[in-house]
């Protein structure tokens, strides 16, 4: 197994998770001092960018079992697949020559380099612990800081390529499970009250508001006139405010509609557990509704964590991947579904 | 795969529209159609229209209506940021400035950088790097020649900004307090 498989399919896959929160991410832009932003350098630049960094990158001891790949040395689906699990930017994997991706940390920290903006630091959890998470990423930042010069301006603050980053560089940002919300039909006046605050709201795949499996994520669209603990406090307020939200109309569903929700989530299940045929969409579907069964408590607690990873594994590059070969859609649909069955063989029966 | 007209980003929403008899395509982002309010359930489709093409070719397209511009590290310039939704180098914040000031007026909540300092990061630092200077601990403000902690000028956007917001969100009591700041300062 090649280096870039054993980051996407982990032996030691994540145990913990949470309720309606699907993951948490901070991430900083950086640049180099002197050099001018990826998008206008040419290939010398971007050579010596994407050199300075390795070496600044590959001598912190913050990062355990650094990785680094190429991008423009990865396949199409290679890179796909990194999107698909979060650790790279669409922007990222559609770069050439000198962007690349670290992935450390048991996969908890990446940096992309060479991509909007010299650096992208980010750090991932699984829950809502924003302040570890910025005590971690601000800690990695002082490191960066230490070993090389960064563009910076007293006024602008950290100078990033795009003006919409500039000042913290920070987006901090939050994968919910909102299925309540969404079936409840009131998705769409949280969204906006969210947005009225002054963030961002996007569907996991970006297929706007209407997302996949009723996931949606939330992030600050300020980076500037805002201080980052300022944001993360105020992103922390608006996640416990959406989750209420999202509580609250779960035990409304299972108080009025409990025989349609029991209906959903036992379809979901048998297709899951049988289907010898399935497309991306469904997949993600079926399995948002079994994450609900988890958190009502109709399944174990513990299969919360193995569902999330599935729900990455059932993407169409990891599928791909995981075969090790290039599969049609009807393959890879036939190739999901066993997968699938294989994971739903050890799950539980649904306790209603 | 089209960009982004205001930011440059992958576009994920494509509108069109006739001004003058001529068709005129508009895409964006999903930040920037939010930011628009292209979601927002109270805004009719029209309006929001209306709003993005008076925005992107209207006569009062002033959002980047910057000219005569030009970076002398990079030669970037407002056209070629407008292409390519990017700047080009560090220097262009301070060569394009009247541009930069346009961007972050529209899109960020204030004007002043209020996060980490770099002078903190490196404070322990080998000391042999060029450093920026920390922020002046004493501002006087450029419009008003007073020492009072901001620029008014810049102030006024801002706290007009969260006026509005206060009110959009019926913060009355806050949106009192705002309106009677903002009367303050324009005296």
């Amino acid at each position: 197994m090649n280096e870039l498989r054993k980051v996407l399919f982990r032996d030691d896959q994540e145990t913990t998770s949470m309720p309606i929160v699907i993951s948490s991410r901070i991430r900083l832009a950086r640049n180099l001092k002197g050099y001018k932003f990826p998008r206008h350098s040419t290939r010398m630049e971007l050579s010596r960018v994407a050199e300075t960094c390795k070496s600044i990158l590959l001598g912190c001891k913050l990062l355990k079992d650094p990785k680094i790949f190429a991008i423009d040395s990865l396949s199409a689906t290679e890179r796909c697949a990194l999107v698909e699990a979060h650790l790279c930017s669409i922007e990222l994997s559609k770069s050439e020559f000198g962007a690349g991706l670290l992935v450390a940390n048991g996969n908890s920290s990446a940096v992309m380099f060479n991509e909007e903006d010299h650096l992208r630091l980010q750090i991932f959890r699984q829950d809502l612990d924003f302040k570890t998470m910025w005590l971690r990423i601000s800690e990695f930042d002082d490191y960066i800081a230490h070993s090389t010069n960064i563009a910076y301006d007293a006024n602008f603050g950290f100078l990033t390529s795009c003006p919409t980053n500039v000042g913290t560089g920070m987006r901090s940002s939050v994968m919910l499970h909102l299925p309540g919300l969404v079936i409840t039909s009131q998705v769409n006046v949280v969204i906006n009250a969210v947005q009225k605050l002054g963030f961002v709201v996007r569907g996991l795949f970006g297929e706007g508001t209407s997302a996949s499996g009723s996931i949606f994520q939330i992030s600050n669209q300020y980076t500037l006139g805002l201080s980052e603990i300022d944001i993360i406090s105020r992103l922390y307020q608006v996640i416990i405010s959406v989750i209420a939200n999202e509580e609250l109309a779960r035990k409304w569903l299972l108080k009025n509609k409990s025989l349609a929700v029991c209906d959903n989530i036992g379809r979901s299940f048998g297709a899951l557990s049988w289907s010898h045929t399935m497309g991306s969409e469904e997949a993600i579907s079926h399995l948002s509704n079994m994450r609900l069964a988890v958190d009502y408590g109709f399944l174990p607690q513990a299969w919360r964590a193995g569902l999330d990873c599935l729900l990455v594994n059932v993407q169409p590059s990891h599928i791909q991947l995981a075969n090790d070969k290039q599969l049609s859609t009807e393959e890879r649909n036939i190739q999901r579904a066993t997968a699938i069955r294989k994971f739903f063989e050890k799950m539980p029966s649904l306790k209603f | 795969m089209k960009k982004c007209q205001f930011c440059g980003k992958p576009a994920t929403v494509h509108l069109t529209q006739v001004i003058n008899s001529e068709m005129q395509n508009v895409d964006l982002c999903d930040e920037c159609a939010a930011k628009h309010g292209l979601f927002e359930q109270s805004g009719s489709p029209l309006s929001v229209l209306a709003a993005l093409g008076e925005a992107m070719f209207g006569t009062t397209n002033q959002n980047l209506a910057v000219n005569g511009l030009i970076c002398s590290n990079c030669g970037c310039t407002p056209t070629i940021f407008k292409e390519s939704g990017r700047l080009g180098c560090e220097n262009c914040y301070k060569d394009l400035r009247p541009l930069i000031e346009k961007i972050i007026e529209n899109s960020q909540k204030g004007v002043k950088h209020l996060g980490k300092q770099l002078a903190n990061c490196t404070s322990e630092g080998n000391g042999n790097a060029e450093r920026e200077a920390p922020a002046p601990q004493k501002h006087i403000c450029k419009n008003h020649k007073c020492a009072c902690k901001h620029d008014h000028k810049h102030d006024l956007g801002s706290l007009k900004s969260e006026l509005e917001r206060a009110i959009a969100e019926e913060r009355y009591e806050d949106a009192a307090v705002l309106r009677d700041k903002i009367k303050k300062y324009s005296n």
